[in-house]
């Protein structure tokens, strides 16, 4: 496992890791990526599209169900 | 080579060592392995001929374990200083993060070390780095031989170091410098780090 730096060193190694480690620390920080935007910022962020610039539902052909929340009401019914 | 990957979260930094033969590279290399915490270890791989001189490079990997979420790993390398071994020189290069160049301050090593120098900025042009801004250090070692046979190190400086980076006297086989010279390169190193292009990149 990788040791962490903070754990025991001496002499001219432990100086050397100790000022390469502050560097480090400095940079990572200021460099990290952004973190990502909650769920809710995002959803807020979605551009929204002018009614008339939405596709439309193809309009279903004969014979074909298209209303599929009703699907469970009718075998009920045929079934009666 | 990429220094800092935020996706495997692990941070690689490659200084290369430069300079001409029997300026001390390995004698650096060595004196930082021999510093080392045991359980810090690695294999530092030595290529070198029957008498001593290095014939390929050194390799010396640093793992500084986990420092702010990052796997930290230093890779350390010099290249062999003699003039035919051009290829390898540029091999070594390739990657690089950042330079040592470790001068011999005896005075009459002072050609040697010019044309090591012109070599190394040949060979960086060559590999698509710019010369004028990868990160450097000058080390002027052999400060403990008779002051006889060495030249002053603000004259060293005035001659070889006109990018004026920052520059250190060295005396690597008692280890003086030498890890002044690697905490230097290492800050200018890191001090590059860059931000990543995209999260996970």
């Amino acid at each position: 496992m990788a040791k962490e730096p903070e754990e025991e060193e001496s002499g001219e190694f432990a100086d050397f890791l100790a000022d390469v480690s502050k560097e480090i620390a400095e940079r990572v920080e200021s460099l990290s990526p952004a973190p990502e935007p909650p769920a809710e910022e995002k959803k807020l962020r979605t551009p929204r599209v002018a009614a008339s610039d939405r596709k439309k539902t193809p309009v279903a052909e004969a014979g074909l169900i298209v209303e599929w929340p009703n699907i469970a009401d009718r075998l009920i019914e045929e079934m009666r | 080579m990429s220094v800092v990957n935020y996706g495997t979260r692990e941070i690689t930094c490659k200084i290369v060592y430069y300079g001409p033969g029997r300026s001390g590279k390995t004698t650096n290399l060595q004196h930082v392995y021999s510093q080392l915490p045991e359980e810090r270890k690695g294999k530092m791989v030595s290529l070198a001929t029957e008498t001593d001189r290095t014939l390929f490079f050194d390799f010396l990997p640093l793992d500084l374990g986990t420092i702010s979420g990052f796997a930290t790993r230093f890779q350390l390398y010099t290249v062999p200083g003699q003039v035919y071994y051009a290829a390898t020189r540029k091999l070594v290069l390739q990657g690089v993060d950042g330079v040592v160049f470790v001068a011999d301050s005896q005075s009459r090593q002072l050609a040697e070390n010019i044309e090591s120098l012109q070599d190394l900025h040949a060979n960086l042009a060559d590999e698509g780095f710019d010369p004028r801004s990868i990160p450097l250090v000058m080390q002027y070692n052999k400060r403990d031989l008779p002051a006889s046979e060495i030249m002053p190190v603000e004259e060293l400086d005035e001659t070889l170091n006109f990018r004026g980076v920052p520059h250190y006297a060295g005396a690597a086989l008692s280890g003086k410098g030498v890890f002044e010279t690697l905490r230097s390169i290492s800050t200018l190193v890191l001090s590059r780090l860059s931000a990543p292009a995209t999260k996970g990149s």
